[in-house]
């Protein structure tokens, strides 16, 4: 069979090589270019607004500089300790989301609407709405709280550096439990129920049951959506921007943001870039790790 | 874009000559500069103007220049500057150096024609001006403010004895119009951000008791809410119009919408005077506003020019006032009955504060170093940090701009 499969088997190969070509072109185009161009401007001193200066290569000067900078430091921490708080919290949530929409009997369709709408509407509306409940003036959310003297006359969310948190965190939150509970349903919906009919038959409660049987099985959903969420709270840039601009002062600006403000309105693209890049390989790394750790042990649990 | 730049490079072939301006053209403006455009060509047969709209916020603008400047493209041949830009764009050699036009520049604002030069050579053509003002409430005090300290005392007492909601409200937001609210306040302590040398300043005591006397005003003696932190221009006359405050530093803009009895609750009561001066201060009003430069790139440079020299006549500058409502960058037009009938608004209160206006740093890298000025006053105004150590952060901030610029060093040559 190998010998006579041989030239055909060949021959698909090459024909496979040609179908799978333009993925790999648009792949490679679409993300592989821009990433190393990126890599490469990272590498030289260039300033639009100093034509003068030219466009040294400055190897890797501009990493170092970011290393001495203390708002990219801080932006760092900061966007670390937004994605360790906000990621438990949205599992959490999404994990009780899904439990309903999945043993939700009656107006499943509209329960299930209802939780996936927030994700629905587009990023940057959501951070606006969210924007405005907070306001310290006319917000829903802030008005309330003075009436009940917990905050004084004078209390602005955005004002405060850690409260202006706050308002991130629960648009970012709010935006994103829907897309960590629809992951968490299909995971749901993979469990046999026969598995659950028997440990009931063997006494066990509803909270053990949970424990013991629903959190382990649910194991590589609960994975693959903590990855997903980390990934994009590393990057967190839209909501922060809509919400707060970074404010006040510098206090709720994250990574992104910072590397934004360097290449569109300082219009340092060296710096700029190499801000982008440690984004990039800080996100990648994390990926890689989340994989090797958690993915591979998932996968031996299965085998 | 492309059909605009196809036409121009066609234009030449039917013989006529094609000028390209660039500025904007929102509303009222547009109808001002399509007619001036349109009489500028009559006056010279065999040219034509275009219009090259370009987007109304400052910002995207600014990134559309730089874009087609950068490329060397030689259109638009004329551009409108706002008064932050053009010595970058003379640093960068964008623009033409305008002494070899031997222009009569006399009459023009003094802080204005400061600000379009670029190492004492003329790079802009002042074109109209924006002045920092204090709004005041005539139902609440006979008189203005005359002092820093008559301002805080008035802006408290209203605020305490309930008569408004805030003292005085001004922009605090982290952009460029903080930038100018400190630049008020730096001049009301004698203090600046760069010396006429280029040196960085703004960590001396002046600016120090000037950022102070801002941080006071909102945590210590709140008489501006802290919520300015978060406010532009529009928020505060939101303030101001509702009669929620006794005080309020804006443009000239905003007269003519709070005199508007629809929806203002202070029309008729209202005066602007100059923000006052502390002890050791003078009364100072930020300058804003838009100068003219010719394209470094341009195929016309004499034409350009004469196009520049004709939208900054004192003819076109009263349309402009009368329609636009633009306040004229020439002095002897406040002294004429025209401006006064052209303009909605006090020239005599103006015309008094055309001698306290201050621009702000002229250097090619202003848009960094405002940048970094912004980040350290939010920081120092929402209690973050003591305004002596953001000052001394930004300072150094932006010593290290400026040597990397290769700006300083110059300066100590010199």
């Amino acid at each position: 069979m190998i010998r006579r499969g041989g030239a055909i088997e060949r021959e698909e190969r090459r024909l496979a090589r040609w179908l799978v070509a333009p993925a790999l072109a648009f792949i490679l185009l679409g993300s592989l270019v821009p990433i190393v161009a990126t890599g490469w401007e990272a590498l030289h001193g260039h300033d639009l607004r100093l034509p003068w200066l030219g466009r040294p290569f400055v190897g890797l000067a501009n990493f170092a500089e970011a290393t001495q900078d203390p708002r990219f430091t801080s932006a760092l921490v900061r966007t670390v300790t937004f994605a360790v708080i906000t990621v438990p919290l949205e599992l959490a949530l999404g994990l009780a989301l899904a439990l309903i929409m999945h043993t939700a009997v009656h107006g499943r369709a509209l329960i299930r609407l209802a939780a996936l709408l927030p994700w629905a509407i587009p990023t940057v509306v959501a951070a606006l709405v969210w924007r405005f409940m907070f306001d310290a003036q006319a917000g829903i959310l802030t008005a309330p709280l003075r009436t009940l003297g917990l905050v004084g006359e004078s209390f602005d969310w955005f004002v405060h550096p850690l409260a202006a948190w706050v308002p991130i965190g629960a648009a970012d939150i709010w935006k994103t439990t829907p897309f960590v509970a629809i992951l968490l349903l299909a995971g749901l919906q993979t469990i046999d129920p026969v598995l659950h009919e028997a440990a009931r038959m063997d006494g066990a409660g509803t909270v053990r049951r949970f424990v013991t049987m629903t959190l382990p099985l649910l194991r590589p959903a609960l994975v693959i959506a903590a990855a997903f969420r980390m990934l994009d709270a590393l990057r967190l840039f839209d909501v922060a921007y809509v919400v707060t601009g970074g404010g006040p002062g510098t206090a709720t600006e994250p990574l992104s943001l910072y590397a934004f403000i360097a290449l569109m309105q300082r219009l340092r693209f060296g710096y700029g870039s190499a801000l982008s890049v440690t984004v990039f390989l800080l996100t990648f790394a994390f990926a890689l790790i989340w994989v090797r750790v958690l993915g591979r042990s998932l996968v031996g649990d299965r085998m | 874009v492309l059909v605009a730049a196809w036409a121009a490079a066609c234009g030449e072939r039917n013989g006529t000559t094609r000028l390209t301006f660039s500025g904007s053209a929102l509303g009222p403006e547009a109808t001002v500069v399509r007619r001036q455009l349109v009489r500028f060509g009559e006056r010279h047969p065999g040219v034509e103007v275009e219009l090259r709209v370009t987007p109304d916020a400052a910002d995207q603008r600014h990134q559309l220049y730089v874009q087609w400047l950068n490329a060397r493209a030689p259109d638009p041949d004329v551009l409108q500057l706002d008064v932050i830009w053009t010595a970058e764009f003379a640093g960068a050699g964008w623009i033409l150096p305008l002494d070899t036009f031997a222009p009569d520049v006399d009459d023009f604002v003094p802080a204005a024609l400061a600000a379009s030069r670029w190492r004492d050579t003329l790079y802009a053509v002042p074109w109209f001006i924006d002045l920092g003002l204090l709004y005041w409430r005539t139902d609440l005090l006979p008189a203005p403010p005359r002092s820093l300290s008559e301002l805080r005392d008035a802006a408290r007492r209203f605020r305490e004895t309930g008569t408004t909601r805030f003292g005085l409200v001004w922009q605090g937001a982290r952009y460029e119009g903080l930038i100018t609210v400190f630049l008020e306040h730096l001049g009301a302590f004698g203090g600046g951000i760069l010396d006429a040398r280029g040196r960085v300043i703004v960590d001396e005591p002046a600016a120090i008791r000037a950022l102070t006397f801002m941080c006071d005003s909102i945590r210590r003696d709140g008489f501006v809410p802290s919520s300015v932190l978060t406010w532009q221009e529009e928020q505060t006359r939101f303030a101001f119009q509702n009669g929620d405050a006794a005080f309020m530093r804006n443009w000239p803009y905003a007269w003519t919408l709070l005199q508007d009895g629809s929806q203002s609750q202070v029309a008729n009561r209202i005066a602007v005077a100059p923000f006052p001066a502390g002890d050791e201060g003078r009364p100072t009003a930020a300058l804003g506003g838009a100068q003219l430069a010719v394209n470094a790139w341009s195929a016309n440079p004499a034409l350009a020019w004469a196009l520049v020299r004709f939208l900054t006549a004192p003819e076109q500058m009263l349309e402009r006032a009368r329609l636009a409502t633009q306040l004229p960058s020439r002095r002897s037009l406040y002294d004429t009955a025209a401006l006064a009938e052209a303009l909605p608004f006090p020239v005599e209160q103006v015309r008094r504060m055309l001698d306290a206006a201050v621009p702000r740093p002229v250097t090619p890298v202003y848009s960094e170093l405002s940048e970094i000025l912004q980040v350290e006053l939010h920081r120092a105004l929402s209690g973050q940090q003591a305004p002596a150590a953001a000052l001394h952060e930004a300072a150094r901030e932006i010593r290290t701009l400026l040597a990397r610029a290769g700006l300083a060093s110059e300066e100590q040559r010199r």
